[in-house]
This record gives C-alpha cells, structure tokens and sequence, in this order.
C-alpha cells in the first residue's frame, strides 16, 4: 500500500506525532501505517465484528489527531495511550451489547483463515469470545482483553489502565474465571468438544 | 498432580486463536483514516507566514499597529517641521551650518596646478 521510503525510519512514533502537529504531510500516513495495523487488530479481537472494529480504530486514530497539538512529550507512550483508547471504545461498545447478544450480528467473514469451514469456526469463536467478555465488568473485560488477547505483560497493562500490578493480577484472574463460566457451555458449538 | 480444567484449555485455545488472528486495515479504511488526519491537521507556522500578504509580513516584522502609529507620528512631525520650522530649530540650524554655505568641488587654479605638475 505504501511504496514511499519512510522519511521517518528509526525515528519515535513521539517524533513523528509532533511533525503531524507542526503540519507535516507526510507524517499522518507513516504514523497510520505503523499504528492503524495493531489498533484494528486490539479492536477486531475485543469485538470480534470487523464493520465495528474498523470504526473503534477509526475513532482511536481521530482522538490521536486531535490529541496531538497537546502532546505532552515523555509522559505517556503513544502505543499505551491508544491501547487504552481502544480498550474504552470496545468497553463501551461491548456494554451497549451486553443482555442483547445475538451471533447473527457477526456475519461477516473475517480474513486471514484458510477454508470457509475454518473461516466460519473462527468467526464463531471469534464472537463468542467478545460477546462473553461483554458479560464482565468493564476493568475486568479490558485487563483479560490486554493480558490473553493482546499478550501484554502485567506492568504494563498496569501503567495501561492506571492501576497497579497488583489489581491487574486480580483482575485478569476473576475475569479468567468469568469468561472460563461463561464459555462453558458453549464448547460443542465452538468445536472444543473433541478433548 | 493437579488436573487441567477442561475449561481453562478451552480458554487457552480461544485465546491463542484470538492472538493468532491477523488483519490487515482496508485501504477503504486507510483513507478514511487519512481523510480525518488532513482534518483535524492544523496548519503549520511557516505555511501561515507565506500566505501572508506584505503589508502583514510589515507589520509582524515593526511589530504591529502601536509601532505604526509611531511612525506616522513622527512622520507627521518631520514634514510639519520641514514646512514650517519652528524659530528654536532655525537658530540651531544657522549655529551648524551657518547663514549660507557654499561648496566648490573644484578648486579654480586646479588647471594651474594640474599644469605645474605636468611640465615639471
């Protein structure tokens, strides 16, 4: 998609966030290009619907424009600000969804699998995993989501969502336990029943 | 030996599909991405100065409307003393230059002297 050389190569996603703000051009394409990938991706795996993921980053990606003029430099990284930004937007959408969960509302195929049976399985689990993480409070649903979807370490989903490590063990913990309660019954439906 | 909770291994098999799962943004949503960017962009400082006009690029340099008025002031002032100069800044000019001044660029036996100079 991008063919341009990086005018930005080795330079912190920091620097190029304040070239956007000092109206650099070229800067918003290289910044997307290097964040708009892994944003999609934390959305897509929280929600497990593509249409919505795309708008959670698209939105993400706007705070991020907007945010920029005020950036202050070496407070926050740019990566655990949007992974915190997206974990709100998927929290508050997963909320609006809670009590109304319906697998018809994941219909459409999402890309990266090899047949049409595996597609279909993966889209299945895919959305039951979001619409059982819609089932927990909020914080729990974002720590499970950043430790187990995302693979992030503790400290920092601790600095992440602004609480210490300590919470965040307990967290994922109860939230494990949760969504283990939650997906119980669904294991032949998700083709797990063969172990 | 504690036993896996077949629960758990179900939990865990979920979550490395989820890990596993790659996508890829749309160039549809690259570009509305992009559009939003070119939005909410603001504009750089250079670009503003060059879009500015000479008489604004005057003032931003004089440093605005107060140093104008200044000048016009003083301006006002020159002509007005030029015109009609007051009896205190006639005295001090005649104490300077004198009642009349005279120049010769030339002095008239320059040739006389250039002469001399020639033959000798």
């Amino acid at each position: 998609m991008n063919a341009q050389p990086d005018p930005f190569a080795g330079a912190p996603d920091e620097a190029l966030l304040v070239a956007f703000a000092n109206g650099d051009g070229q800067a918003a394409r290289f910044l997307t290009t290097r964040l708009l990938p892994r944003v999609l991706a934390q959305a897509t795996r929280m929600l497990g619907n593509p249409s919505e993921a795309e708008d959670v980053a698209q939105d993400a990606m706007m705070r991020l424009w907007k945010i920029a003029p005020e950036w202050r430099q070496g407070e926050a990284q740019i990566s655990t600000w949007l992974y915190r930004v997206v974990a709100n937007l998927c929290t508050d959408r997963l909320r609006k969804r809670r009590g109304a969960v319906s697998l018809d509302q994941v219909a459409e195929p999402l890309d990266g699998t090899p047949s049409v049976a595996a597609q279909m399985q993966t889209n299945a689990r895919m959305a039951a995993l979001s619409d059982a993480l819609a089932q927990l409070p909020d914080r729990q649903a974002q720590a499970v989501a950043l430790r187990h979807l995302e693979g992030l370490p503790n400290p920092e989903i601790a600095q992440i969502m602004d609480i210490s490590v300590r919470s965040v063990e307990s967290l994922t913990a109860r939230g494990k336990r949760a969504l283990a309660d939650i997906m119980a019954g669904r294991k032949a439906e998700l083709g797990y029943d063969d172990d | 030996m504690m036993m896996t909770d077949p629960n758990d291994k179900m939990l865990d098999d979920l979550f490395a599909d989820a890990r596993a799962f790659k996508v890829a943004p749309s160039d549809a949503l690259m570009a509305r991405v992009l559009a939003d960017a070119e939005a909410a962009q603001p504009k750089s400082q250079s670009v503003q100065k060059a879009r500015l006009g000479m008489w604004a690029q005057f003032m931003d340099v004089i440093g605005g409307w107060p140093a104008v008025s200044g000048l016009a002031a003083a301006t006002v002032a020159g002509i007005w003393i030029g015109v009609a100069p007051p009896s205190s800044v006639e005295d001090i000019t005649a104490s300077f230059m004198g009642d009349e001044v005279s120049v010769d660029l030339f002095s008239s036996d320059f040739g006389f002297a250039a002469g001399d100079f020639v033959d000798g």
